[in-house]
């Protein structure tokens, strides 16, 4: 079994003259939260798309939990949580959840997984009705309902509120430490220090990668703000 | 009111407009398309209805009937032998015949009335007029050129292969309209749905998941098939029990044409969604996929009187055999005996398969 969780080579995407992913290399072991941090437009969507077989990239590989994708059998052992709460509308919460825990494989832990989220109070809302952070919530119960070995969360806290937030947080570091790894895009910096490794991606580059710490250490700064700034510049781009 | 805020609306709207190519071409090449088929299918020299003539007189008068009826511009009649002729309106080839029997001359010099025997074909209330209207003018014109015949009253003796003198317009499109109800809105509404599903993200989870293609497009099939079978249980009893739309063969095989036919449009409708990216686009399938169809597929005018090169078309389009299979079954109460029945249904299944397989392969795992 191979021990990382995502292997990503030399991975590059065009869409017509913008290159979203430019030659990106990466690589997550198991079992962590791992942060690709950069601004809207940077190529994090783009790259979450490419790790779940939704784009093919132009060149370059990528191989997910041992397996090269595209492969339709690792898609079961993924969740994935668009940054849009892709959701039906019409369905309440707990039918939602339930749809996705069906085609995914996780019948029995709707319970669970509307908990995590605690939306289990509102489970017979129907989605329509519900608030942008609510929506947001009953999306990531939907990505994780069928207990992947790997989550990939586009943005997952948009809309949230603080506490909630820090609470999602908490739980995120509670299933990496129970050995799921957790790939989680943001643009959101205090959030991103709670991450155990981050990707440092603007413009489609990979500017890079380390802890936190190993971060500010390597641009010599104390915020990991002013690491990203120094680091782009660094990177002339 | 605020002249520059109604402005700004108005012109924000054709800006929009200036970028969606697409509605732009809808808005002004649809009417050209439909309104010259309407004009090419209704004045493009399209052809009158057949009859057969079946001249058994032994005397002068059938041989000037015959020839006269032959001679006419709405009717296109040819002389035939009886079982031919028979044979021609049973399988709608003839809108109908007229026999002059062997003392028709005899008889017409004898009593001063003509009833010759008129079989028509029946299912069409408004072709069934128009060769009355033909055999009438004919004889009228026959009475005023020959002398001797000025005094001859024309009383024609009409029956009807199906359907009968009580058989009127609703019964004739009733048998039409209740499947194309059924296939009209279950395409519209799938093809929607399935465009919902893109627009609001839920399709690219789907994709994300274990979901195999085949199982997407069979578990919507199954999902508004469920519903298009109810329609379609509540549109025939509503025709047959509150309408009372004639009915003369078997309601298990009107509905078993009516499932194929919700199962055809549910299948198009998620085939033609992956080329349209917004619901508004898919709307707009509505004049460029409906409207042809509703033209071209008998069911408003029959396609034995279109002009050749539309007849050609018309005979591609699935909907015509769809149409005509439940012609076929209501008015004229075929069953699955009957060749052209089989053929209609083997259409129809046809269709399904080929839109089912062609739903699939468009769906696309990867979005980009």
């Amino acid at each position: 079994m191979s021990e990382l969780a995502i292997d990503v080579d030399q991975v590059t995407k065009r869409f017509g003259d913008l290159t979203a992913l430019d030659a990106v290399t990466l690589r997550v072991p198991r079992g962590q939260v791992y942060g690709l941090l950069g601004p809207n437009g940077s190529g994090k969507t783009t790259l979450i798309r490419a790790l779940v077989g939704l784009i093919a990239p132009d060149s370059g590989t990528v191989s997910v939990l041992g397996h090269r994708m595209p492969e339709l059998n690792v898609l079961g052992r993924i969740g994935y949580m668009t940054q849009q709460a892709a959701l039906y509308p019409d369905l309440s919460v707990k039918e939602n959840v339930r749809f996705f825990a069906a085609i995914s494989g996780g019948e029995s832990r709707v319970r669970e997984a509307l908990d995590f989220v605690d939306l289990w109070p509102r489970r017979a809302s129907v989605v329509s009705t519900l608030s942008g952070g609510m929506r947001t919530r009953c999306s990531l119960a939907c990505a994780l309902v069928h207990g992947p070995d790997l989550l990939l969360l586009d943005e997952p806290t948009v809309g949230v509120d603080p506490q909630l937030r820090i609470q999602l947080w908490d739980r995120f570091q509670r299933m990496a430490a129970e050995g799921t790894s957790i790939i989680v895009s943001s643009h959101v910096m205090d959030e991103a220090e709670r991450c155990d490794r981050l990707g440092l991606i603007r413009l489609g580059h990979l500017l890079a990668e380390g802890s936190v710490k190993q971060l500010k250490e390597m641009a010599h700064v104390d915020r990991l703000e002013d690491a990203f700034i120094k680091l782009s510049e660094e990177k002339a781009l | 009111m605020s002249r520059r805020r109604v402005a700004a609306i108005t012109v924000r709207i054709l800006q929009q407009f200036r970028r969606d190519r697409r509605t732009l071409a809808l808005l002004f090449g649809a009417p050209l398309i439909i309104l010259g088929l309407l004009g090419y299918l209704l004045r493009g020299g399209g052809s009158v209805p057949k009859i057969g003539v079946v001249n058994e007189d032994s005397g002068p008068l059938g041989q000037l009937v015959a020839a006269s009826i032959e001679r006419s511009q709405t009717v296109s009649a040819a002389g035939m032998s009886l079982s031919k002729a028979d044979a021609g309106v049973k399988n709608g080839d003839l809108g109908g015949y007229l026999l002059l029997p062997s003392d028709f001359t005899a008889v017409a010099r004898q009593s001063h009335l003509v009833e010759p025997l008129v079989r028509l074909e029946g299912s069409q209330p408004g072709l069934s007029g128009t060769i009355l209207q033909a055999l009438s003018q004919s004889f009228a014109t026959l009475a005023a050129q020959v002398p001797g015949t000025a005094a001859i009253r024309f009383a024609p003796q009409v029956t009807y292969r199906y359907g009968g003198p009580g058989f009127d317009t609703l019964d004739y499109f009733g048998a039409a309209f209740i499947g194309l109800v059924v296939f009209f809105l279950v395409f519209v509404i799938t093809a929607v749905a399935f465009l919902r599903e893109r627009g609001q993200g839920t399709l690219e989870r789907l994709m994300a998941s274990p979901l195999r293609r085949p199982e997407i497009v069979l578990g919507y099939m199954l999902g508004f098939s469920v519903l298009a079978l109810v329609q379609a249980v509540e549109v025939l009893t509503f025709s047959l029990v509150v309408l009372h739309v004639h009915n003369t063969g078997n309601i298990g095989l009107i509905f078993l044409l009516e499932a194929l036919m919700a199962i055809a449009a549910v299948n198009l409708g998620i085939f033609l969604s992956m080329f349209a990216r917004t619901e508004f686009q898919a709307v707009q399938f509505i004049p460029l996929v409906i409207v042809p169809q509703m033209l071209l597929a008998g069911i408003i005018f029959p396609v034995s009187t279109e002009p050749g090169a539309l007849q050609v078309v018309s005979h591609v389009l699935p909907l015509t055999y769809a149409v005509n299979g439940m012609r076929d079954i209501m008015i004229k109460g075929a069953d699955l005996s009957w060749s052209s029945l089989q053929l209609d249904f083997g259409v129809m299944l046809g269709f399904c398969v080929l839109v089912i397989v062609a739903g699939t392969a468009t769906l696309r795992r990867r979005i980009a």
